[in-house]
């Protein structure tokens, strides 16, 4: 119960934070999507050495960056994400690679940590160190930042997706819901994500309007905006015409 | 006949279009040059690039084919002067602050500035955007005054029905309707239609960039709006370019004028009612347009080009085939340019057939067929009009020793430049890459050979400048 309290405080603590950042949590990430990931040779807890592109080629992954020694956002990071796959047991079209981008953690800190995540047995994550986590990092455009104030990573709690074929398809930063974990889990599937704004007042002129109680769609206010030129064209040759017709001289007629 | 204030204003189109011409042309080689890894642009100059090239060249090629339709209309009935210089000061206002949002504030949304992209431009000065949808402001109003100013003067003269040549579809018909006055008239309608749905597109831009938050837009209807407005301008700067043909064509070539007849009204009727609903092919990927309006898109994108594009074909056939022409550089553009818009016409007709789309979408298929129909097509007609134009007042008015020359590098440089696309399309290479992704390894060497065939192409258009600048200036400092 109390470790349920303490985690949900941390959590909203962190997603807070993350609010606070939503636009440059935005752009970044946007950043380097449909770019390939550097193919960074891994030493994979209770594996031999492998490179990042045998584990994608085998299956999709999805890459946590993270660090023993953090005393901040990892250890929430990784509990919730390992929730929200925990529900999808069914689910093993991908992988998850849990990496470390602390040059002074060792694959044996990693065995640790899957432990600890109660992890080290699950064929679906994956646990390992690189020593190429800044051309890794690089190409993905995440800058953990070093403060020796506290003795920590400045980091963000960053969620990348690739596809089988080493293409980031998407990135997520922050602790994140449900519905972005099927997003992201669909799109290293290389499955389209329909998506659409969601209602709001704000949105006065949708085409459709979508009703939750029937599950269909209603005409909206913004088809008239698409045939309003259209009409108002119309509307001005009529008037155009009529109000020059007195000017019109009788046209010579054809022999 | 025309007045020499409008023979004046029409040279100064004349000069303004083709200098804009040449820069954006070398902006077009330069993204070649990016993509074939022969230089290194940033991403963001890249896109500002592409964009200031797709606009510039989108407003260059509809003004050209406004001026030579108000300068030929002036044969017909009295077009306003005043309208005109309007035009010409809000275009020159209009580009000059385009290329300051472009070139100096990095605005990069590319020329279809879709929603919500100039929103959430990176790397482009906060004031890029306003200065962005101000600048098409500015042009929309100068081309919006000239348009309906162009239609009110037709209508005086005729009536609705009469300058939609609707006596035609009778037998024997009382009065005749020139082609060159029902396709202007067409065209105009299409014209103003689009730049009404630019201003209702506008306003819902202003409306959500100053409402601090306060209304949003929806991302459909911008884009249908959008395409409204984009696609159908595209479209119409080509039947533009066709009034100018029907008019001088058999002119130049020393045979009798064309005449309309009902299959002549009937398609271009057609092409009136269709080319305001073909835009919906552009939305073929967006699941949430009904299905309905999808088919419309496809069926309307044949029905809004292929009976116009057919008359106009036979048209051009039964005037040329086994006949003695007075080939001149005005002619031969003409015909090489209808050439040109059919190649390029077939091309976009099969990328509007949804089970070819699925393939084709955003491949460089997109940019191979509206170069041809563009840069083979519709610039030629206007290129034609030029040339005709500056001869009118020259007593030197003997073919240039330079038209072989101007046609063959034409040629040879828009055939090759435009071949790199085709096949790049065919090879699914996507379109709007600045770098291309290491799975396309044809990509880069492809887009290196289109650079050196567009450099041909601007050599020719660089002779055809300098070969007839001089007697535009002439008509332009000629004593009144
Ligand atoms: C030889 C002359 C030309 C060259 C070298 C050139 C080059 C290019 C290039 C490289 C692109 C980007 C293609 C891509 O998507 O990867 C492009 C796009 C475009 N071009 Fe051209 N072009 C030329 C002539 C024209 C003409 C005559 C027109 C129109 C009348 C035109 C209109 C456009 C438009 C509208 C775009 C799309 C811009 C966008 O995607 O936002 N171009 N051109």
């Amino acid at each position: 119960m109390f470790k349920n309290i303490v985690f949900t405080i941390i959590t909203i603590g962190f997603c807070i934070k993350g609010n606070a950042q939503t636009v440059s949590a935005e752009v970044k990430e946007e950043r380097n999507i449909y770019e390939k990931i550097y193919d960074a040779p891994l030493n994979v807890a209770g594996k031999q050495q492998l490179s990042l592109h045998e584990l994608y080629n085998e299956k999709p992954l999805l890459l946590a960056l993270v660090f023993t020694r953090c005393s901040g956002v990892c250890n929430p990071f990784l509990l919730q994400l390992k929730e929200n796959l925990q529900f999808r047991t069914k689910d093993n079209s991908f992988n998850v690679l849990v990496l470390s981008f602390d040059p002074r953690d060792s694959i044996k800190d990693m065995n640790l940590l899957a432990k600890k995540f109660d992890l080290e047995n699950n064929k679906q994550w994956f646990f390992a160190v690189t020593d190429s986590i800044t051309k890794l990092n690089q190409s993905i455009s995440f800058n953990p930042v070093w403060d020796s104030v506290i003795n920590q990573y400045d980091h963000d709690a960053l969620l990348v997706g690739i596809n089988s074929e080493g293409y980031i398809t998407k990135k997520l930063i922050g602790i994140r819901r449900g519905h972005d974990m099927d997003l992201l889990i669909a799109s290293v599937n290389n499955v389209f994500s329909p998506t659409y704004r969601l209602p709001s007042k704000n949105l006065l002129f949708s085409c459709f309007n979508y009703d939750p109680k029937t599950g269909k769609n209603k005409l909206g206010l913004g088809l008239i905006f698409i045939a309003l030129p259209a009409v108002l064209t119309v509307l001005m040759l009529i008037f155009i015409s009529y109000f020059v017709k007195h000017k019109r001289p009788e046209i010579e007629e054809t022999s | 006949m025309e007045s020499i204030k409008l023979r004046k204003i029409t040279s100064v189109w004349v000069i303004t279009v083709l200098i804009l011409f040449i820069v954006s042309i070398t902006l077009g080689i330069l993204m070649r040059l990016n993509q074939g890894e022969v230089i290194s642009q940033s991403p963001v100059t890249f896109y500002s690039n592409l964009t200031t090239h797709g606009l510039t060249m989108i407003g260059i090629w509809f003004v050209a084919g406004m001026a030579a339709v108000n300068y030929l209309m002036q044969r017909y009935i009295k077009t306003s002067y005043a309208a005109n210089v309007i035009a010409l000061v809000f275009t020159v206002i209009g580009v000059l602050m385009l290329w300051t949002a472009t070139f100096i504030g990095k605005f990069h949304a590319a020329w279809t500035f879709l929603y919500p992209l100039p929103f959430k431009e990176m790397g482009a000065a906060t004031w890029a955007t306003l200065l962005f949808l101000a600048s098409l402001t500015v042009l929309g109003i100068g081309w919006l005054i000239w348009s309906i100013s162009l239609m009110t003067q037709i209508l005086k003269k005729y009536s609705i029905a009469q300058a939609f040549a609707w006596q035609h579809f009778k037998k024997n018909p009382k009065v005749e309707t020139p082609p060159f006055i029902l396709i202007s008239m067409i065209t105009l309608i299409g014209v103003i239609a689009c730049l009404f749905a630019a201003v209702v597109l506008l306003v819902l831009f202003y409306a959500e960039y100053f409402s601090k938050g306060n209304f949003v837009n929806d991302a459909l209807l911008m884009k249908n709006l959008t395409y409204f407005f984009g696609h159908t301008i595209a479209n119409e700067m080509l039947y533009l370019g066709l009034a100018v043909i029907y008019e001088l064509f058999s002119e130049v070539s020393g045979r009798p004028k064309w005449k309309t007849t009902w299959y002549v009204a009937l398609a271009w009727n057609f092409t009136l009612i269709f080319v305001l609903t073909a835009f919906f092919h552009h939305l073929y990927m967006d699941f949430v347009q009904p299905e309905g309006l999808q088919i419309i898109g496809q069926l309307a994108s044949y029905l809004a080009s292929l009976p116009a594009a057919g008359v106009t074909v036979f048209s051009v056939f039964i005037a040329v085939y086994r006949t003695k022409i007075k080939w001149s550089l005005t002619n031969l553009l003409f015909f090489i340019g209808i050439a040109g818009w059919v190649i390029g016409g077939l091309g976009a007709v099969i990328d509007s057939t949804i089970s070819n789309n699925i393939v084709l979408h955003n491949t460089l298929w997109v940019p191979a067929h509206f170069h041809t129909y563009n840069a083979m097509g519709n610039v030629l007609f206007s290129l034609g009009f030029f040339y005709w134009f500056s001869t009118q007042f020259s007593e030197n008015s003997k073919v240039s020793k330079f038209t072989t020359l101007t046609l063959t590098l034409l040629l040879i440089g828009g055939i090759g430049f435009l071949l790199a696309f085709y096949f790049g399309g065919a090879d699914s290479i996507p379109r709007r890459y600045s770098i291309y992704p290491s799975d396309f390894p044809m990509a880069a060497p492809m887009a290196t050979i289109g650079a050196t065939f567009a450099t041909i192409y601007l050599i020719a258009i660089l002779i055809f400048f300098f070969n007839i600048y001089k007697r535009c200036l002439k008509i332009l400092f000629s004593p009144s």
